[in-house]
């Protein structure tokens, strides 16, 4: 029969999204909030059978390997999967606590709100564990879908409509292509789970509509990643979405990519690792140079933020960018570097998108302009966005650095020329992008306060739900930055994948 | 039991597919087009699911799973554009342009 | 790959054969019946009632939501057609299966309900 044990995450994920869906139909219109509370409750209990799966051996649950293979093949729970089922509900607890303030000052369909971002972790969750072609469809869509009705939640703004239309499009587009590339990779080896897909795929390398198959699945997830040049959409719609959902959609979103991305490349495609290798070595070196440079012009903090989390995506890709040259155990350093680099962006990008929040509050705005001498009359914000901006920038002793430092590690690890010029690349966009974060402290600290800033307003405090959300993403990236075995510990943790299959 | 026909069919459907995604400038016609690329994926599972015969039919299985996930996109789809219809009274996606670089 | 192709000679001769059909029974009755045209007779047939307005005419956008959730649950029968075909092999794991999964089905109907979808008011 089924592990229950194992797949206890999902099934109460699930059990969430009905308690809340019920409860957002008997909840009057003024108590619309505790369904984001219901949400909150069981993201966090989600989290408890992580642990006992995790810790099984420790706690005496269970003897032997920790890997649990469900459904033939198609379903694994293994430390990897554990990591970042822990990452998306963390992601999907953080970005509920950032859209309480805000979501109650529009005044409408709070309770949806908060269930479609359950349920876009939902999908997430099961994506971490989906070891087959169909499975990682739907997580993927289930990601997705409401992640489209998100964008567009402010329903009477032309912005926020134009957000949604672009990203559904996009969404679905991509959707479009990786099930044709997926159709020809089942088709060829006559199989679904990446297990059978490896071992059909040896012989495969070299015929054309396989090569084709592999070149559209990777298309589909650089959509999803938002990696140069599918990037296109994603700062429109960061823009145009409320701010919480941009944080959701540039952290939750986009390490389900990546995973699918990890997944399908590392156990899937292993075999052929000279056809999506070079692939992902343009994607990485075009992200970070082109979304650096065009982060260098922008005037809008959120619109900013979306270019340099295309930039981050590009120093994700860049160690497993090198892992078709890579032996066994540069192949574990890569998986490791790029997983860690994942859960450090996830947390300074949450951060700095919650204080994007907090300020926006106060200014009244996401103008860069408009920001200047925070630090006046808004000295903690201030500092909590110098210290996630620099984090975001790689500077010691925030967490960031430790993230760059392994991804350099990982790429120079390897011989060849390839992997120098491409971690000469990551080292010309890590001073690129110092420039621009850089920009917005000074401004921030620096700069005389314009007469535009509606000072009343900058002493209201903060909302409390969004103080415990900054309050925990700081914590991890200073922590984590000084001391950075908590956070590789995590990744250590996952690295097994890459060769245990 | 002969795969090609049916291949050449889906790549000809996915192609005007992605025609009509990059030419049409009425967002319902992008979303039709994009049915028509879904569709092919669809033609492309069928035949390739009775061509490899396993036991699982996971050809026809994926199938399924595609139609039911279109049309839950689809739905989601209009709805937006039945939004930006009231807002704008156009659908044009050539004028969603308030955002630039 | 010659059977393959001669397998459809037959669907041509039926292909062929209808079309005759049709051709020789609207050719017959176009040259033996009466021809004397009124304006009521080449009116378009609405089962008996007078036609109103033209035939390109805005339709309520509340049909657009039944439309919606008719598409939906339409389509999620997709899946309840393969599990009753099998459903004497996988036995009663997979009733309880299809009575969750209708459940949660059911519950996206009680919400379109109490938000008040689904009643009609002008």
């Amino acid at each position: 029969m089924f592990d229950y044990h194992a797949l206890a995450p999902e099934l109460i994920v699930g059990g969430t999204l009905m308690a809340a869906l019920l409860a957002d139909l008997v909840l009057p219109e003024e108590r619309k909030y505790l369904v984001g509370v219901v949400g909150i409750v069981g993201l966090v209990a989600a989290l408890f059978p992580l642990l006992t799966l995790g810790f099984c051996e420790d706690l005496g649950f269970c003897s032997g390997a920790t890997e649990r293979v469900m459904f033939g093949g198609s379903y694994v729970v293994d430390d990897f999967a554990l990591v970042m089922k822990g990452l998306f509900l963390v992601t999907g607890v953080i970005s509920i606590l950032m859209s309480v303030g805000y979501i109650e000052s529009e005044r409408y369909y709070q309770g949806e709100f908060y269930w479609l971002i359950v349920a876009s972790v939902t999908g997430a969750v099961v994506m971490a564990s989906s070891r087959d072609l169909i499975t990682v469809f739907i997580g993927l869509e289930l990601v997705s879908g409401p992640a489209f009705l998100l964008a567009g939640w402010r329903k009477g703004d032309v912005r926020s409509n134009e957000a949604a239309l672009k990203f559904f499009l996009i969404g679905v587009l991509s959707a479009a292509i990786l099930l044709f590339g997926m159709s020809l990779v089942y088709g060829l080896t006559g199989e679904i789970t990446f297990e059978g897909i490896r071992a059909a795929s040896a012989t495969l390398a070299d015929e054309p509509a396989f090569v084709m198959g592999v070149i559209f699945v990777l298309v589909g997830f650089g959509f999803k990643i938002s990696a140069v040049p599918f990037h296109f959409w994603a700062p429109d719609t960061y823009q145009g979405a409320p701010t919480p959902v941009a944080a959701y959609l540039s952290v939750g979103s986009k390490a389900a990519g990546f995973v699918g991305l990890l997944t399908v490349c590392y156990l899937a495609f292993s075999e052929v690792a000279s056809i999506w290798g070079p692939a992902l070595w343009l994607l990485a070196a075009l992200s970070m140079t082109i979304g650096n440079l065009t982060a260098l012009k922008q005037t809008n903090i959120v619109r900013l933020l979306g270019f340099s989390s295309v930039a981050h995506a590009g120093f994700v890709l860049v160690p497993f960018a090198m892992a078709a040259s890579y032996d066994a155990e540069g192949l574990q350093s890569a998986f490791f570097a790029s997983i860690t680099y994942l859960l450090v962006y996830a947390f300074m990008n949450l951060g700095a998108f919650a204080v994007v929040i907090a300020v926006a509050a106060k200014t009244g705005s996401a103008e860069l302009d408009d920001w200047a001498g925070l630090s006046r009359y808004a000295p903690v914000p201030a500092v909590l966005l110098a210290v996630f901006f620099f984090s975001l920038a790689g500077i010691p002793p925030l967490a960031g650095w430790f993230a760059k430092l392994v991804m350099f590690r990982a790429v120079l690890g390897g011989t060849g020329a390839w992997g120098a010029a491409l971690a000469v690349i990551a080292a010309v966009n890590a001073v690129i992008a110092l420039a621009y974060y850089a920009r917005v402290v000074k401004t921030a600290f620096m700069d005389p306060v314009p007469a535009t800033v509606p000072l009343a307003d900058a002493g209201a405090p903060i909302a409390p739900a969004l103080v415990l959300a900054l309050g925990v993403t700081a914590a991890v990236v200073v922590v984590a930055g000084f001391y950075p075995p908590i956070l590789s510990f995590f990744g250590d943790a996952a690295r097994a994948l890459a060769f245990g299959g | 039991m002969i795969v090609n026909q049916f291949l050449v069919l889906g790549a000809l459907l996915f192609s005007i597919g992605v025609y009509g995604v990059l030419v049409r400038r009425n967002a319902v016609l992008v979303l039709l087009s994009i049915e028509l690329m879904l569709a092919a994926v669809n033609i492309n599972l069928v035949a390739f699911g009775a061509f490899v015969d396993d036991a699982a039919a996971a050809g026809q299985v994926f199938a399924l799973f595609v139609i039911t996930v279109a049309a839950a996109e689809v739905g989601i789809g209009l709805a937006i554009v039945v939004l930006i219809f009231r807002n704008r009274s156009s659908a044009n996606v050539d004028e969603l342009d308030l955002m630039k670089w | 790959m010659t059977q393959y192709f001669q397998d459809y000679i037959t669907v041509a001769v039926f292909a062929a054969f209808g079309v005759l059909l049709v051709l020789i029974a609207v050719g017959a009755s176009a040259l033996l019946r009466p021809k004397n045209p009124t304006p009521a007779k080449s009116a378009s047939y609405e089962c008996g009632m007078d036609p109103v307005g033209g035939g390109w005419s805005q339709t309520q956008v509340r049909f657009y939501i039944y439309g919606l959730l008719f598409l939906i649950f339409d389509v999620e029968a997709v899946f309840i057609f393969p599990w009753a075909v099998r459903l004497e092999q996988l036995g009663g794991f997979a009733l309880v299966e299809m009575a969750i999964f209708i459940a949660i089905l059911l519950g996206g109907l009680a919400y379109a309900v109490r938000k008040g979808v689904l009643r009609w008011e002008s």
